[in-house]
């Protein structure tokens, strides 16, 4: 009787390290929400941005104005932020800053979760000195931030710049911005153009 | 004693330890009542500057506090107030946090007290206090020039 | 309860010393200045002679959008801006640990790894004389990481815990002032 592939396993080194790279993948993350965040070599390199992707992005969430109305321009991209569900959270007319943020609910569970207000995601961490906070920890993830500048450009134009995040990663396509500036034209009536 | 009763006792015991760990604690009637210590202390928190302006002694606040190292948090203008926070570095596990209150005086002069809590206790040490007030002076002077 | 291998006893043990061995700084040395606080003061800092701050604060906020961040609070009567951004900290190097120490302590431990992370920014900017003609910005990067979710023998250890850390890389410093200085279209002097 020929002898069980296992007993042959303990001999060979090559097996040990299918059956230990096996094991690896078992203990690595069994459940989806962890699947869901990208996996990388160094955290820290988040920190800082690479220059090549930078121009790409730039162009796609900016554009212009044919307008010196900062005010109205303002108001408008406040109005397309509330349209889109956003809670404005920073609005300054001077500095032309308008930012809001709202928790992606694509995926809420059908009978509701209580834990959900548990979080206090706006607080300061180290003022809330909790070392574990609680809860289902996705709800941290789901969180949708947008921000938009305001800027002139020369006397008469005004670059408008929206960039958003989603699920930890910037957004980096351009069709979500090209349905903003869409619905922001509309709230402002005035066209907008691609950055030169 | 049988088998039931001791059962039934047990369960009459724990019922109630859990009842009452249930029940949220009631508060103390001098819950907000100023302490002896906090008493004492409140004059080691504040001193008068020599700034008429409000924004000027706040700039001045946020200046030292950077430089010692904090962690701006909030900055609200018409109140004066200003929070920060930082690490007891190396050690990340403790958190220094302060509220600051500037407020301007009848005579063209400000008054600035500060809060400072080490891990959720405020501190009650004086010298804490006067080693912030000697950066908020050091800050405050290097703007004057 | 099942005998906890000695190895891993001796590996918690090894991960919970240098946690106690980290002296305990007292509160008033934290309101002095250190030796790194000059350096870490000239890492931090640029003036730019302007006399139009909200011009850089403006600017600011444009330069922390070209690098990803979303602004969380702006008071520009004090001149303060924050800024954050969450990505993810999951490292295909602490799946190698997990399983280490999982094999170490024969099944009964899995450590949770880092998930989460938010990369924050607090911004001041304020002039440096009278004539307001010249401005000083000065800005810290920080960061809080969170993990997953564990197990420890019949334990859940739950998702959620947190560590910091101030961010002390020049690089970052350098490429945000590098963006300021862009769009402000002013030269920026150091320390």
């Amino acid at each position: 009787m020929a002898r069980p592939a296992m007993y042959r396993c303990r001999r060979s080194n090559n097996c040990m390290v299918v059956v230990g790279l096996a094991l690896l993948a078992l203990t690595a993350g069994c459940s989806p929400y962890e699947w869901r965040h990208e996996n990388q070599w160094e955290s820290r390199d988040q920190i800082w941005l690479a220059e090549a992707s930078q121009v790409k992005v730039r162009a796609a969430q900016s554009r212009v104005f044919d307008t010196a109305d900062r005010l109205k321009t303002i108001q408008g991209v406040v109005a397309t932020c509330q349209d889109l569900g956003f809670a404005v959270e920073v609005l300054d007319e001077t500095l032309g800053i308008v930012s809001g943020k709202k928790f992606d609910d694509y995926e809420s569970l059908p009978w509701g979760d209580p834990s959900y207000h548990l979080y206090r995601d706006d607080g300061l961490l180290i003022l809330t000195r909790q070392f574990r906070s609680w809860g289902p920890f996705y709800h941290r993830s789901n969180l949708v931030r947008l921000t938009v500048t305001v800027r002139p450009r020369g006397n008469r134009q005004l670059i408008v710049r929206a960039s958003a995040q989603y699920y930890l990663k910037a957004i980096e396509s351009p069709e979500p911005y090209q349905q903003f500036f869409r619905a922001l034209e509309q709230a402002l009536f005035i066209q907008a153009n691609a950055l030169p | 004693m049988n088998w039931t009763q001791l059962v039934g006792a047990v369960v009459v015991m724990m019922g109630s330890v859990i009842l009452q760990g249930c029940v949220a604690p009631e508060p103390r009637q001098e819950l907000f009542a100023p302490t002896d210590a906090q008493m004492k202390i409140r004059s080691a928190q504040t001193r008068t500057f020599e700034v008429k302006e409000q924004t000027v002694a706040m700039r001045g606040v946020i200046a030292a506090l950077q430089d010692l190292g904090f962690i701006i948090e909030r900055a609200n203008e018409p109140l004066g107030l200003v929070t920060a926070a930082r690490f007891a570095e190396p050690n990340y596990y403790d958190v220094l946090g302060v509220t600051v209150t500037v407020r301007p005086q009848q005579d063209g002069k400000t008054m600035i007290r500060a809060n400072a809590i080490y891990n959720s206790k405020p501190i009650e040490d004086p010298k804490v206090y006067q080693n912030f007030f000697a950066a908020v002076e050091r800050s405050l002077f290097l703007v004057k020039d | 309860m099942q005998r906890l291998p000695a190895a891993v006893l001796l590996l918690m043990g090894l991960l919970v010393l240098p946690q106690g061995c980290v002296q305990q700084t007292q509160p008033a040395e934290l309101f002095q200045l250190t030796p790194e606080s000059s350096a870490n003061r000239a890492m931090q800092t640029r003036f730019f002679d302007t006399e139009n701050d909200q011009e850089l604060l403006s600017a600011s906020a444009a330069a922390l959008q070209d690098l990803g961040f979303q602004v969380e609070e702006s008071v520009r009567e004090v001149g303060l801006l924050r800024a954050a951004k969450e990505r993810s900290a999951r490292e295909y190097g602490q799946y190698r640990n997990r399983f280490f120490i999982w094999l170490l302590s024969l099944g009964h431990v899995v450590i949770p790894i880092d998930l989460h992370q938010k990369i924050a920014a607090s911004l001041v900017t304020r002039p440096l004389n009278e004539a307001h003609s010249r401005q000083e910005v000065r800005i810290v990067f920080y960061r809080a990481v969170w993990k997953g979710d564990g197990q420890a023998d019949r334990n859940y250890i739950p998702p959620g815990e947190q560590k910091m850390e101030m961010i002390r890389d020049p690089e970052i410093y350098q490429q945000f002032f590098a963006k300021l200085s862009k769009a402000v279209f002013l030269e920026p002097h150091s320390i």
